[in-house]
């Protein structure tokens, strides 16, 4: 049975990237442009890993996050973030509260989407190396 | 001597285990021939991107050369040790 992704992102780009790149693989990937979408998806279905944006209208990444593990705390979710301590600091309140995530940068290309994902839902490595 | 670097994404119950997990096979292949560092990427956001880090957690290995990161199922230590070619001491 195919593995489901639930990408939740407003940026329309971004969306359409995690679409392409993972066009090919075989996973279905339902795609939400805010937070309030993105948690209706969720409750309807059930996902195999999610990745969430932080800054977004409506609702934040941080807020559609603990909403997620309220109810779920198993399912990977990956914040699609810049590094950058002032994006860290919306997920605060998340760490002190336990919800697990793992971080994802932001900007990421197509093939790194890809190969992660498939590491991420088939228990496979991903070396890589300089150069 | 194996110099590693394990970055994660808060002292989480799931970063804690992979700690210890990793710690218990490095000691197992490697006795004290290593080093392993534990970097928060809230801490020491710049180091990640220094790293060239894109997803947590990673584990660098730096020494011996040549540098490299693994992402994924990093609780799968024993393909860990081998993907990064760290040999047993053991027999």
């Amino acid at each position: 049975m195919s593995k489901h992704i639930l990408v939740i992102d407003d940026e329309e780009a971004v969306r359409k990237s995690f679409i392409l790149a993972l066009k090919k693989t075989g996973y279905t990937v339902d795609t939400a442009s805010n937070g309030r979408e993105g948690l209706d998806l969720f409750m309807k279905k059930g996902y195999d890993l999610i990745y969430l944006d932080l800054k977004m209208p409506i609702m934040t990444g941080a807020e559609v996050l603990m909403k997620i593990r309220e109810k779920d705390k198993a399912v990977p979710i990956y914040i699609v973030t810049a590094f950058h301590q002032e994006f860290f600091d919306q997920l605060k309140d998340a760490r002190k509260a336990g919800a697990d995530f793992e971080l994802l940068m932001k900007p990421i290309g197509i093939e790194q989407i890809r190969t992660i994902t498939e590491g991420i839902l088939e228990g496979e490595l991903i070396l890589e190396g300089d150069g | 001597m194996y110099q590693l670097k394990l970055y994660i994404t808060g002292r989480t119950p799931r970063s804690q285990k992979l700690i210890q997990e990793l710690k218990e096979r490095l000691d197992s292949n490697c006795g004290g021939n290593y080093t392993l560092a534990v970097v928060d990427i809230f801490d020491d956001p710049d180091s990640a991107y220094e790293d060239k880090i894109i997803a947590t957690p990673t584990l660098i290995k730096t020494l011996p050369p040549p540098v490299q990161r693994i992402i994924g199922n990093l609780m799968d230590n024993e393909r860990v040790m081998a993907a990064l070619d760290i040999k047993s001491l053991k027999g």
